[in-house]
């Protein structure tokens, strides 16, 4: 296992290097330079010349990338590691810190009742599959499937907050209260726009996945020995049928910080997506590279959790 | 020999005169594919709803003419509800359907172009990573990881935003650049499966050249699954580009989205509430209507699925 997990980050680094590659390639080559942002009638030659040097843009650009790649990693102990945003100057690392909590309070409770709701709903379509449960939810799947997530964020607003005034509009907090059931408060609109879409995909996998199972040889073995429709589903079922939902699981890692930029932007949540956004919309490039590198970062960690969780649950899995 | 002083009618099987063998004509594939898809009851009536959406998006743009961007002084207008504006006018005094109409020609369009430019890359490079093997398929396939190891939407966003927001181009090349690695990899497979098969091995016997081979006899049989991919991305793709648009990053006014139309409704919330439901439902028609087809036609390319009647 060990040597297994090992090999695999080994294997990753040069999709790493490749992620930083093609994020430095497109920052860098598209047309504008890092520094227009700066140019202005107040601005004097001289002042933007400066700042090329200082940015190191004057240099080639292979210099340039391996600079900024060697350092990138020294973010453990480097605040500087990052840059400096070129909005307000702060170091990026900590601003990426500082909205890290809020992405994973929504994404987090989002994936939490998503998983909660998801599997039930799937092993009770499978079991009764064909019944009008089955089908009911079947429709309201598709249609949940199909509902952009910004869409029904919008819907959402309009009917909770406008129409019947139950929730805030949008923000994370109400100003001057920090205690979590207002928190929970403004919680509520963006955790269920992304569960409902979310739950929709998942309890369809989850149906899938039970219907296969139930129609393994196994079961017919353990129902052929008497045991009850109880048993059977919860005890030898539901635990196979769980193993594809492991891997789902892993692989959703990564969107718990970079997922949610969508609904981050339609309920003004000050989280990770968000930052990005404005990042690209400013051409913050430092904060835009750092939140590929991440995006990046995680996608990979998922796969490897993913696979690692895979073998865990399934005993046939040998590495 | 024992046969031999046997009449010949009598070797005919009991019960079957030579006018009893089977005469139903065989069916070539495709004629079964179709015939399987029309089986399918959801995905005929799904392929009927996106008729009807493309024609829509054909027809009412050209009665329309300008009607689409004009500027009225019947904003916000709803009654009487007429054949002229069904939906009334927006804040600016445009006619809604006819914009909405203009929108969904445009989404349809993105759509379609982009999923174009997907296929084509991931035809391309899924069929050399297969037919050629070895290091070239190893370094093919890590360049998909990385692809596919990028946040996908962010890497749209960047696209656009660095290459020109508003531009119907950028955004399709950006959706298409970024989109095109699961086609990529299901093509690669049918390769690596057709690569031993004995049609391949017959016309490499005969001398046909490499390019021949994997353009002529490979690929028409490896495009099975990129086409069902290929129906779902356009539901993908219609969605990314209302998802850039309404984060200002897409089309902007007077250019018609579903994305923009829903940001300028997002103003007119509490006067207006259907104005957010308009490109809202048109936008899940098309996700709907493109998911079943492509769910309609994965079952009918399976060549192991029967017809059952």
């Amino acid at each position: 296992m060990a040597t297994y997990i090992l090999r695999r980050l080994i294997q990753s680094i040069p999709i790493l290097i490749g992620i930083s590659l093609l994020a430095f390639l497109i920052v860098y080559l598209t047309p504008g330079s890092p520094v227009d942002r700066f140019r202005s009638p107040r601005v004097s030659a001289e002042a933007i010349a400066a700042l090329i040097r200082a940015y190191g843009l004057d240099q080639p650009l292979p210099v340039q990338f391996f600079k900024w790649f060697t350092k990138f990693w020294g973010f453990i102990w480097d605040p500087t590691a990052w840059g400096y945003s070129f909005v307000d100057g702060a170091p990026v690392r900590d601003k990426i810190f500082a909205r890290v909590p809020a992405t994973l309070q929504l994404t987090g409770a989002a994936l939490l009742l998503t998983v909660v709701l998801a599997i039930p709903i799937g092993v009770l379509q499978a079991v009764k599959q064909y019944s009008w449960w089955d089908k009911l939810i079947t429709i309201f799947e598709t249609i949940g499937y199909a509902v952009p997530t910004f869409w029904l964020g919008l819907i959402l607003k309009q009917f909770f907050s406008i129409q019947l005034n139950l929730f805030p509009l949008f923000g994370q907090h109400t100003f001057g209260k920090t205690d979590p059931f207002d928190l929970l408060w403004h919680l509520a609109l963006p955790v269920v726009t992304l569960t409902v879409v979310s739950t929709a995909g998942w309890s369809r996998y989850m149906r899938a996945s039970m219907l296969e199972v139930l129609r393994a040889d196994y079961i017919r073995t353990a129902k052929s020995k008497g045991l009850g429709t109880r048993p059977v589903i919860f005890k030898h079922a539901l635990r196979n049928a769980l193993i594809p939902i492991v891997t789902l699981l892993g692989l959703t890692v990564p969107t718990l910080l970079s997922g949610a930029a969508i609904t981050e932007a339609v309920f003004s949540w000050p989280g990770l997506g968000g930052l990005g956004v404005d990042a690209v919309r400013d051409r913050d490039y430092p904060v835009v590279l750092a939140t590929v590198m991440i995006g990046g970062a995680l996608v990979i960690l998922g796969n490897l959790i993913a696979d690692i969780a895979y073998g865990y649950v399934d005993p046939r899995i040998k590495y | 020999m024992v046969a031999t002083n046997i009449p010949a009618s009598k070797l005919v099987a009991p019960g079957g005169g030579i006018d009893e063998v089977d005469l139903t004509p065989v069916r070539t594939y495709w004629q079964l594919v179709r015939s399987r898809f029309l089986h399918h009851r959801l995905a005929s009536m799904a392929l009927i709803l996106m008729g009807l959406l493309i024609l829509a998006s054909i027809v009412f743009p050209i009665i329309g003419g300008d009607a689409w961007y004009k500027t009225s002084l019947k904003f916000g207008q709803k009654d009487p509800v007429s054949i002229i504006a069904p939906l009334g006018y927006d804040n600016i005094g445009i006619n809604i359907f006819y914009r909405l109409m203009k929108a969904l020609q445009t989404s349809l369009m993105i759509g379609a172009f982009a999923v174009l430019i997907i296929v084509v890359i991931g035809t391309v490079v899924g069929s050399v990573a297969g037919y050629v093997g070895g290091k070239v398929d190893n370094l093919l396939m890590r360049v998909v990881d990385v692809v596919l190891s990028l946040p996908t939407f962010f890497l749209v966003i960047m696209f656009v935003a660095f290459l020109g927001s508003g531009n119907v181009l950028v955004i399709i090349f950006a959706i298409g650049l970024t989109g095109w690695t699961t086609a990529a990899r299901l093509v690669r497979a049918e390769f690596l499966r057709l690569r031993e098969a004995e049609f391949v091995q017959a016309a490499k016997a005969l001398g046909a050249s490499d390019f021949r081979i994997a353009t002529r006899h490979m690929i028409p049989g490896a495009m099975a699954p990129v086409v069902v991919a290929a129906t779902l991305g356009i539901a993908d793709a219609v969605v990314t580009e209302a998802a850039l648009s309404f984060l200002g990053f897409g089309l902007l006014p007077p250019e018609a989205s579903l994305g923009n139309m829903l940001t300028n409704a997002q103003d007119y919330f509490y006067r207006q509430p259907l104005w957010i439901y308009y490109p809202g439902i048109t936008l899940i028609l098309v996700v709907i209507a493109a998911s079943f087809i492509g769910d309609g036609l994965r079952d009918a390319l399976d060549p192991r699925q029967r017809v059952d009647n």
